[in-house]
């Protein structure tokens, strides 16, 4: 799917996803996958309201360090959030493929910065393992699992925890 | 009548709105003076004062072609000036007059009532009368007809977004605005875009419109806080065994809802304050040659866009000496004895003199709190008391929260808004001006030395050195004073605020959000936390 | 070719009318800043050298019209922008030291939106004139 394109197929997403039956039941989970440095990382589809270009950033000072700064959203304004930082990445500069993943998380709408939209994309549960022993730590309990399907590996993310919602 | 061809009738409703207030202070100071004059004192001030009122009201009568009220408006200015008894009587009534004439601007004003009123001041012979039958009274009198209309109930969240969504129309307009520039400096002059800079001048027009009468319907009258106050106020007096009059002015004065909502605590917290700690027990005012019933006094009025409410309480005034030794207790160290700046302290956090903890007094809310509220919604506050006669509390707030004229600033090619109503002064700042002492920057203004911030170090920007700013703009409040540097005036606008998402966690140093002209968003500097708090840098 | 003006005066009803003036006839598509005391006054002054011509009441609270000028003399701000003092029945003596303290002209309240038009056309001629 060609950037464009799937621009568009985000847009309806939000629709598509209201719709969409309960993942769980249906025994597939509906992700929105994006690139952040060499991994692919997904979160539900449900979760997802727009994807948009990157426009002007405006940084806010004093604010938590994931937080990148706010945009203009057709007048609204859009906190994005860096997870790189959170993933361990060093931060990065936008590039034409960068786009804001706009996200609805605990109530709050805000924005991801990833490296660029990858796929929408629906993965059976079974292929859903939980993330390895080794490779977690304390704080590592954004990561709700590793989905290895048709040669890929996508990290799935738990956002309100990676965001730090609840500190 | 207003002259079909003044140029500005159709300004009639602002020109009531502007007059009536201050030809209703003008009538309220000549009852006073009346009383000041009978009891032998001058009343200089208040003459003063309300000849500058006079003055200003005769200006407008007169770029509007109101000719009854600015005939009388110039009476009243010179009967000032004379005195006695007979004088006062006719300034009392005068004014009353002017009152009328200024309400029923609409009509015209009444010439015939101004000459009748003239003729009876001596030295002034009988003026020529006309008559006042005109199109604007017929229009007037219709209005007033279907004055009485249906009201219907609004969530105010819908009003917020009401203007919120307003409040982007005007960005996008200044966005259309911009862009026609950039054509017609391509293109030239052409029928086709002069009739579309016609369009754009009366597109802005009806939504400069569409926001005032938005903003005039969240507007509320004071007394709906006030309203409740009486009783309360009654109820904590008894519990203390004190005897007070509440005494309102001003109820009908106008505040945003959002800024009255937010009002109701601190004002209660001070009117209990008041009766705790200012006024005395009956016996103790009946020792000092007071009534044993105390006044509290309650007053709001605007003021060219903002609001000011007043508190005033008989009592015994603050206790300086004891201020100071419960700040040495605190280890706050007080470098004035100027009475303004002592009295400052009680603002502090930890303090409160009441030597016994009362149950209202003692909920652990301290003035410090009071401020800090006072201070969120862009509003000062300020304290003058005299011993035993008085604490008076002055509250200075903006008309509204959601729009605030704002300074544009540059710093590090990022843009800040700063509530012009907090800048003292813009300063080019010459080389050699920022001094440094004990690593902190400090400049003289005003024949004071004051602390100067690098805008880069405050914001944390890569801070480039001080001295390559061309610009720092003092920001002031309340007698608190702070400099800070930055590159550039970018100019001014009048920003709708929109708040921190708690996303953007809790920062020091910026209050909210804006989006500019240009559809950039800029930060709104929290310039009275700036002030405030030692902000490092 | 759009001008900029700044308007400074305690009044309300005044801006209004100067707003008429500008948004109307051959000044229509004028940008008009404004300010509610003198010192407000000062602050838009420094933010805005493009200044076609401001227009400075006399009598008003926080820096008068006086001081204004006496301070922008001193601070040399922007000494291309012509300031023009308006006053009420302005005396004689008020309008000598206007003039003194750096008013560029002095105008009478009461005026009509011609008088503001004149003050303009005028303004923007000597503009030309030195640019020339």
């Amino acid at each position: 799917m060609s950037g464009d394109a799937l621009l568009r197929f985000a847009d309806g997403l939000e629709r598509e996803a209201a719709a969409a039956p309960a993942p769980m039941a249906s025994g597939e989970l509906h992700l929105v996958t994006f690139a952040l440095g060499r991994e692919e990382y997904g979160i539900p589809v449900g979760q997802v309201r727009e994807v948009i270009r990157v426009g002007e950033i405006t940084r806010v000072p004093q604010a938590p360090a994931h937080v990148r700064g706010v945009t203009n959203l057709r007048g609204r304004i859009l906190p994005v959030v860096e997870l790189r930082g959170r993933l361990g990445l060093e931060p990065a500069v936008p590039t034409a493929r960068s786009r804001i993943v706009v996200v609805e998380v605990g109530g709050r709408v805000l924005g991801l910065l990833v490296d660029a939209v990858l796929q929408v994309t629906k993965v059976p549960l079974e292929s859903v393992a939980p993330p390895p022993e080794e490779v977690l730590s304390a704080d590592s309990d954004y990561l709700s699992g590793v989905a290895r399907w048709n040669d890929r590996l996508i990290i799935l993310l738990e956002l309100d925890k990676a965001l730090l919602l609840h500190e | 009548m207003v002259a079909e061809d003044n140029a500005f009738r159709e300004l009639l409703d602002d020109y009531v709105v502007e007059c009536l207030p201050l030809a209703e202070r003008v009538a309220d100071a000549f009852v006073e003076l009346e009383r000041l004059w009978r009891a032998g004192e001058s009343g200089d001030e208040l003459l003063a004062a309300a000849r500058g009122t006079l003055h200003t009201v005769k200006g407008n009568s007169a770029m509007m072609g109101l000719a009854p009220m600015q005939e009388l408006a110039h009476a009243l200015e010179d009967l000032t000036l004379g005195r006695g008894e007979a004088v006062a009587a006719l300034l009392v009534e005068g004014a009353g007059l002017l009152v009328e004439q200024v309400r029923n601007a609409g009509t015209g004003g009444d010439a015939r009532l101004t000459a009748a009123f003239l003729a009876r001041i001596p030295g002034l012979g009988p003026q020529t009368a006309t008559e006042a039958t005109s199109p604007e009274r017929r229009r007037a009198e219709r209005r007033a007809a279907d004055g009485a209309g249906a009201m219907v109930r609004v969530d105010f969240r819908r009003l917020d977004t009401l203007l919120e969504v307003l409040g982007e129309g005007l960005i996008e307009h200044s966005a259309v605005v911009e862009a026609f520039r950039r054509v017609s400096r391509r293109m030239g002059a052409t029928d086709e875009l002069s009739d579309l800079d016609r369009s754009i001048v009366a597109l802005e027009k009806t939504l400069k419109r569409l926001e005032s009468v938005v903003m005039s319907v969240r507007l509320l009258p004071v007394s709906t806080v006030f309203g409740r106050f009486p009783r309360l106020l009654r109820d904590i007096a008894r519990g203390q065994g004190k005897r007070v009059r509440l005494a309102v002015t001003g109820g009908e004065t106008a505040l945003d809802k959002a800024v009255l909502d937010r009002l109701g605590e601190p004002l209660l917290h001070l009117l209990s304050n008041a009766v705790v700690h200012g006024i005395e027990e009956p016996e103790e005012r009946r020792r000092a040659g007071k009534p044993e019933d105390a006044v509290l006094e309650l007053s709001a009025a605007s003021h060219s866009g903002r609001v000011v409410i007043r508190l005033a309480d008989d009592g015994r005034g603050l206790d300086e000496a004891r201020i100071l030794a419960k700040a040495e207790a605190l280890g706050i160290e007080v470098r004035s004895t100027d009475a303004a700046q002592v009295r400052a302290l009680i603002f502090l956090p930890g303090f409160s003199t009441a030597d016994r903890v009362s149950q209202l007094a003692g909920r652990g809310v301290g003035l410090d709190v009071v401020a800090g509220s006072i201070h969120a919604l862009g509003g000062t506050i300020e304290v003058d008391s005299r011993p035993g006669q008085g604490t008076t509390f002055t509250l200075d707030l903006p008309l509204t929260l959601a729009i605030v004229r704002s300074l544009i600033v540059e710093v590090d090619q990022e843009r800040y808004a700063v509530p012009i109503s907090l800048v003292a002064e813009t300063v080019r700042a010459e080389p050699h001006a920022v001094h440094e002492i004990n690593r902190q920057g400090v400049t003289l203004w005003r024949g004071d030395l004051i602390h100067v911030s690098d805008g880069g170090a405050l914001l944390g920007t890569s801070p480039a050195t001080s001295a390559t700013r061309r610009f720092y703009i003092v920001i002031s409040s309340g007698g608190k004073r702070r400099a800070v540097l930055v590159d550039r005036l970018v100019g001014h606008q009048d920003v709708v605020v929109k708040g921190l998402d708690p996303t953007l966690g809790r920062p020091e140093v910026v209050s909210g959000t804006t989006i500019l002209g240009d559809g950039r968003i800029a930060c709104i500097l929290d310039a009275m936390r700036i002030l405030d708090q030692r902000v490092p840098a | 070719m759009s001008h900029s003006f700044l308007v400074v005066d305690d009044s309300k009803l005044h801006h209004q009318m100067y707003k008429l003036v500008f948004t109307r006839g051959s000044l229509a598509g004028s940008t008009v800043h404004h300010a509610m005391n003198g010192r407000e006054g000062y602050t838009l002054l420094a933010a805005h050298p493009e200044l076609t011509l401001v227009f400075l009441d006399l009598n008003m609270p926080e820096m008068n019209g006086l001081e204004v000028l006496t301070r922008r003399r001193a601070e040399r701000l922007h000494p291309h922008v012509p300031i023009v003092l308006v006053t009420t029945e302005g005396t004689e003596e008020d309008e000598t030291r206007g003039r003194e303290a750096g008013a560029w002209d002095y105008l009478r309240k009461p005026f009509q939106p011609a008088d503001v038009e004149r003050l303009v056309a005028r303004a923007l001629a000597q503009a030309q004139e030195r640019s020339a």
